[in-house]
């Protein structure tokens, strides 16, 4: 058996409490968690208890009240705005139910976005752009509007977009809740696929008990914002 | 994110919102448009006048005059400013002094201002001018426009050259047909023999003149136009110019106005004033201070024409404070219009975060927006102002053309009002566009993705 890999995300006491009006809400208390390089890790839980606020942290998108987060050594959790922006742009993609894409822009363009701002130059983008989308199967939809792809397409660009620079990590906010069972078991088959293939370390959030146990390697869930539980189902 | 990325950003984003980009930058177009035809407007009015001045040779003439007492404030016989370095009392301008001051290095010719008052009649008509006693060679100058006929060959030929507008105001509309044609010079002068027949109790009580007036035929040579501001010798004021040879064959006073008798010295009263024409401008110093040392007081023109220089400088700034006006409301409008954008992109912003971009991208992309819209409605509004202002040029001359002005440009336009324009539209809308920008970029991206 090989030696257990290095954790790739280390939090320590992570905790986001959030003031509304004069209430201190706990979003996350206390979360310390590590997650090793190639893993396929599901976070659950019901509606409320911080799996979203967890992703958002793990993601660089929000920043702790307490804790840190470490990702490949790298101490998340003290960056400054433009090192956290930084950190969006290379070391950690990101999906969500609602896909968020451009919805002027076309699929490739969608894509281009990570490189622009990666300031990669308008040919090699393109290429690069393109070859992503053939890899999520959409090579024939490059051109097309997100209004013009159905929910399970456009979630494809989505992926294609968050590898666009090439992360080592890919955090999914319920990436299947706006599709239907059949697009959603392809989409999480899709991320499966490229965590066996590219060693991607993947933290999905679903509450879709059956495509967790179906592709997630580790389970944690979540309750009030505390871990209550964590296994492996493999 | 690329220099080039960052403005294709910003041009698709205001290409998705073509109207409101049109209006806002319409509202730039319009407040620079004013601010180019105000300050074209001041330019215009500037050249106007420097060109004048050049064109008349003023700059470089200087008008010597005498000490003494000077006539009271408001005298219309006296409209000269005062020196101002005063002229010793004692000293007295007579044709030494003239010949004197015309070898001082870097004049070209001095000549005494000569006028004297009389009744000028033509084709009927009769009005009292003072008529003035020019030299031929500055009759000949180029400074005095004579365009119909030509000036007098010498100073002892008989004829006189007269202004346009003076045939103008005694009924005489095409000046070409007044050359030739004869005017005549009615002066009055004292009656020797008629002095001796009367008792001096008369004279003083003013029941008897020892006046008596003579006439005296010329034929009109040349006639000039209208100078804006006259020649070397004033003729918008006197109207009819005459050789010396001639005037002096006239009997008359040999004073222009009673004052001139309070300057007598010595029983000598000299010229009230010389007037220097000057090699060049640079003369100017050196020429004036050998003629103070002579003693006597000096006017240029070219000191009012600093003056007027800085009176013009203050009428661009005004010209461009009201032009300001419109360029503040543009301004408002553009921070207007990409806070409104801030609030229809929020969702937009967000995910360019999510994705990857810094503040300094954001602020980028709205920095080049309301960039864009300053550009393009700067460029429109120079064309706008300079469209404006030539309609308005030509509207203006019909009217002035009915009353037989020439035509003027009123309005100048120097490279650099578009170069400046263009360039302070956009530093106007960089500056407009600095806190939508700040804003944007500090948009959360959690709160933006959450945001429908």
């Amino acid at each position: 058996m090989n030696p257990p890999a290095p954790p790739l995300i280390e939090t320590r006491s992570l905790s986001k409490t959030y003031l509304v009006g004069d209430v201190r809400v706990a979003a996350l208390a206390d979360v310390t968690l590590a997650v090793p390089e190639g893993s396929f890790l599901a976070v659950t839980g019901a509606s409320g208890s911080g799996k979203s606020t967890l992703l958002n942290l793990l993601g660089g998108l929000d920043t702790p009240s307490a804790g840190t987060i470490e990702v490949g050594g790298a101490l998340v959790s003290a960056m400054d705005r433009e090192a956290l922006a930084r950190y969006r742009r290379f070391a950690a993609g990101m999906i969500f139910q609602s896909f968020n894409l451009v919805a002027a822009r076309t699929a490739l363009e969608n894509v281009e976005l990570p490189l622009i701002f990666a300031g990669v130059n308008r040919t090699e983008r393109k290429r690069r752009a393109a070859e992503l989308l053939g890899k999520v199967g959409l090579a024939h939809r490059a051109n097309h509007r997100p209004p013009e792809l159905s929910g399970g397409e456009q979630q494809r660009v989505a992926v294609a977009r968050a590898l666009a620079n090439g992360p080592r990590l890919l955090l999914a906010d319920e990436p299947t809740g706006n599709l239907d069972s059949r697009t959603s078991r392809e989409i999480v088959g899709l991320l499966a696929g490229l965590n066996r293939e590219r060693n991607l370390t993947i933290i999905m959030v679903s509450h879709e008990e059956g495509l967790v146990r179906e592709f997630a390697r580790e389970i944690v869930r979540l309750q009030d914002g505390r871990i209550v539980a964590a296994e492996s189902p493999a | 994110m690329r220099f080039a990325d960052a403005v294709e950003f910003a041009l698709g984003s205001l290409r998705k919102r073509r109207l409101r980009t049109f209006l806002t930058a319409s509202g730039v177009m319009i407040g620079i448009g004013a601010l180019v035809s105000m300050i074209s407007f001041g330019k215009g009015m500037q050249k106007n006048v420097t060109d004048a001045f050049k064109a008349s040779d003023l700059l470089s003439t200087l008008v010597v005059m005498p000490g003494g007492a000077e006539p009271p404030a408001g005298d219309p016989d006296r409209q000269r400013p005062r020196a101002k370095v005063p002229a010793r009392p004692d000293v007295v301008l007579d044709d030494q002094a003239v010949a004197a001051i015309a070898k001082i290095p870097g004049v070209l010719r001095a000549y005494p201002d000569i006028s004297f008052p009389a009744m000028v009649g033509y084709e009927g008509a009769e009005e009292l001018r003072l008529i003035q006693v020019v030299p031929a060679a500055v009759a000949a100058s180029r400074s005095m426009k004579i365009t119909w006929g030509r000036a007098y060959a010498s100073d002892e030929e008989a004829g006189v050259v007269v202004s346009r507008s003076l045939l103008r105001r005694m009924g005489t509309s095409d000046p070409a047909s007044a050359v030739g044609k004869t005017i005549r010079i009615t002066s009055v002068s004292v009656d020797l023999g008629r002095l001796a027949t009367l008792d001096l109790g008369s004279i003083l009580s003013g029941t008897a003149s020892p006046l008596a007036q003579e006439s005296y035929d010329f034929p009109i040579l040349g006639v000039t136009d209208v100078a804006p501001f006259g020649g070397e010798a004033n003729l918008t004021e006197s109207g009819v110019l005459i050789p010396p040879g001639p005037a002096g064959r006239i009997k008359r006073l040999p004073i222009t106005s009673i004052w001139d008798l309070f300057r007598m010295k010595g029983g000598r009263l000299g010229y009230s004033a010389v007037t220097v024409k000057l090699g060049s401008l640079g003369d100017l110093g050196a020429v004036r201070s050998k003629v103070h040392d002579m003693g006597y007081a000096t006017f240029a023109l070219a000191d009012q024409f600093d003056e007027i220089t800085r009176a013009f400088y203050v009428m661009d700034m005004v010209l461009a404070a009201v032009g300001m006006i419109a360029i503040i409301v543009a301004a408002l409008g553009i921070v207007n219009t990409m806070v409104m954008s801030i609030l229809e992109r929020f969702r937009e912003i967000g995910i360019m975060k999510a994705v990857g971009a810094g503040d300094r991208d954001i602020r980028r992309i709205f920095f080049f927006e309301s960039g864009a819209i300053g550009f393009a409605g700067g460029a429109a509004g120079c064309v706008l102002g300079w469209v404006t202002s030539l309609v308005i040029n030509r509207v203006v001359n019909f009217y002035l053309a009915r009353q037989g002005m020439p035509f003027v440009n009123y309005f100048a336009f120097p490279f650099w009002i578009f170069l400046g324009a263009v360039g302070f539209s956009l530093l106007v809308s960089l500056v407009s566009g600095i806190y939508p920008a700040r804003r944007a970029s500090r948009v959360d991206p959690v709160v933006a993705l959450r945001h429908d």
